[in-house]
């Protein structure tokens, strides 16, 4: 089976979704407002903030600004081409997964395609914010252009890393089905927290958030090198590594979950 | 060995062609299926200390099943609410793993192989559609088109045959979740058959459905089975469903097979009686050894030895219950004629609900 055929199925999959999502228009626009409102909101909060006492730790508003919005970018990634991964629970718990099963096509695949979710709203926020902030180190003299490209490698390889984050935690469902309160430890409120500099944080809740759950990789690392010059181009070719593991640990746990499932009463 | 002329080859050649043997295509053996749960427990802390803890409740949903399903089958197979049912369809499609034993669809594992085993499967469940709610009929197969790989022209070939057996035309453009049920019904068949499988699992098509549509989902499966030779397996608590379309049965009960056989043994084994009820044209008496009254039940032996009982009376009638595998009912009419001068008879054969319950 070629990967193209796969690709393909995905997008025809996805196509379907978005046009049953459409069928809801109204849902769909004020979701959309709704949700670039609450963006542009929180970002404000951290500008008034730091704009209040300068710099945190000597992390600039530009800086934090570029860890806000590849953050925010990454997520949106993984969570526009993979929503209904964080959704298992639902599955779980309906008995809706039966259905994927007895079709031929990956679970994975099938799952992922289901509600396709296009998050405009968070798209241009962390858009603005990223072009604003990069705008604003360039000027200074603090980046060059180069920064452009390797931002773009790291918001993917971030999205890499949250989703196998998030598939890590789904399958945890496997066992518990209700993940709910997992997921808000392992995905929601750790991606809040590296919105911010992890020289923030205590030693042990830095090493938690760069070992336990790997999210301090996804722009905190990065930024290291990209905006400040510390570590090396090596980092790059790490955080490639760090994703392509963090992929194949979950997707062979995943497989490991698939086995273990008990489907539910009719 | 010696040299077979051209007519004893041709010969052989038919005979072997005649005894075709029976393919198996389901194929179960020594299924069992736990279901682990932990023990909940209770007062402070209930959640957390449940979490960690080491104690399971093991339910044994399906214990030792085997069976053997030939291609061109059509099976049912029924047993009360939780008897397992579900949980044994769930282990052939692939979606449950065993705890131990085996399954194999057309010879073929589905549980190490399970997209190469589903894409020859058509499964339908009645409880819940298979279809993309959201969107028009016509688009859910399209979707399925791609994947189960069944090219555009294949594919409204089958869609067109599939429209014309279900009648899909009138709901072609409608939104699944505005579809009636016997409507839904139809469009998820049509769905299941749409790549063509050669076997298919149908949990409970019928559920929830008017006469009407019942009939038309009967004489579809029907269809199905004798013209183009699908192997079914058809679960149902609709007695009238599996009457009138399996040759054979399979009851589970408490996660066992308790039955495996034609409907007709079933009824035989069960041994439930036929009732006679004859209507006299004027009054009517039993022969009572003397000083008997006659006391109800009462069982009435002929010569030969054989015997039936009278269960009810009245003025006019009598209600008689016989085993018709012990006795001919033309026996038992000869020997009511005796009685009186017979207006009406009327036979009853058990309802095949009853026999079920019997077995339940």
């Amino acid at each position: 089976m070629s990967i193209r055929y796969w690709l393909h199925l995905y997008f025809v999959l996805i196509r379907s979704s978005i046009r049953s999502g459409m069928q809801y228009k109204m849902n769909f626009l004020l979701g959309t407002f709704l949700a670039a409102g609450i963006q542009i909101a929180e970002f404000l909060m951290i500008a008034i903030v730091l704009n209040k006492f300068g710099a945190v730790k000597g992390w600039s508003l530009y800086e934090v600004g570029y860890l806000f919005a590849v953050m925010t970018l990454s997520k949106t990634l993984y969570r526009s081409f993979a929503n209904d991964v964080h959704h298992l629970e639902n599955y779980l718990t309906s008995g809706d997964l039966d259905q994927l099963l007895t079709r031929p096509v990956p679970v994975l695949l099938a799952l992922m395609s289901q509600n396709f979710r296009m998050m405009p709203g968070e798209l241009l926020q962390g858009g603005f914010i990223l072009t604003w902030a990069l705008h604003g180190m360039m000027q200074a003299g603090q980046i060059t252009w180069i920064a452009v490209p390797f931002t773009f490698l790291v918001i993917l390889t971030g999205a890499a890393i949250l989703f196998a984050i998030g598939l890590t935690t789904a399958t945890a469902g496997f066992w518990l089905t209700r993940i709910n309160e997992l997921q808000t430890l392992t995905e929601d409120a750790s991606q809040t927290a590296v919105r911010y500099p992890l020289v923030l944080y205590p030693v042990w809740l830095r090493s938690i958030l760069l070992v336990v759950i790997p999210v301090g990789f996804v722009n905190y690392v990065p930024s290291l090198f990209i905006l400040r010059g510390e570590l090396g181009a090596w980092v790059l070719l790490g955080i490639i590594l760090v994703a392509a593991i963090c992929l194949f640990a979950s997707m062979k746990f995943w497989t490991f979950g698939m086995s273990r499932y008990q489907s539910t009463g009719s | 060995m010696g040299i077979m002329t051209e007519e004893a080859v041709r010969t052989e050649l038919e005979r072997l062609a005649d005894k075709e043997e029976p393919r198996p295509m389901i194929e179960a053996r020594g299924l069992h299926k736990q279901f682990k749960t932990p023990v909940v427990k209770e007062g402070s802390f209930a959640g957390i200390r449940t979490l960690f803890t080491r104690e399971y409740r093991v339910k044994e949903a399906v214990k030792d099943i085997s069976f053997t399903i030939n291609q061109g089958d059509f099976i049912g197979y029924i047993g009360p609410n939780g008897a397992g049912k579900s949980t044994t369809i769930k282990m052939l499609t692939g979606i449950l793993h065993p705890s131990s034993g085996e399954v194999r669809i057309g010879g073929v594992d589905p549980h190490r192989h399970r997209r190469r085993v589903v894409s020859r499967l058509g499964v339908v469940f009645g409880q819940r559609s298979q279809l993309w709610w959201d969107l028009p009929v016509k688009d859910s197969y399209e979707i399925l088109a791609h994947m189960y790989k069944v090219g555009d022209k294949e594919r409204d070939l089958r869609l067109g045959q599939l429209s014309e057996l279900l009648g899909l035309g009138e709901f072609w453009t409608t939104p699944v979740r505005k579809l009636s049920l016997g409507q839904r019904m139809r469009a998820d068949i049509a769905a299941s058959m749409l790549h063509d499988p050669d076997v298919l699992f149908m949990d409970e098509p019928t559920i929830g459905l008017d006469v009407t549509a019942k009939r038309s989902i009967r004489e579809f499966l029907k269809t199905l089975n004798t013209e183009f030779g699908k192997t079914i397996l058809l679960t149902t608590h609709d007695m009238d469903d599996i009457e009138q379309l399996c040759e054979r049965v399979m009851v589970i009960n408490h996660g066992q097979l308790s039955y495996d056989g034609t409907i007709e043994e079933l009824r035989e084994k069960i041994g439930l009686p036929t009732t006679i009820r004859v209507t006299f044209a004027d009054a009517w008496s039993i022969p009572l050894p003397a000083g008997e009254n006659l006391r109800l039940p009462l069982e009435v032996r002929l010569p030969s030895g054989e015997a039936f009982r009278v269960v009810e009376t009245g003025p006019d009638f009598v209600r008689v219950e016989a085993n018709r595998q012990q006795i001919r009912a033309v026996d038992i009419l000869r020997e009511m004629a005796a009685w009186g001068e017979a207006a009406d008879i009327h036979t009853e054969e058990p309802a095949f609900e009853d026999v079920i319950h019997k077995v339940y």
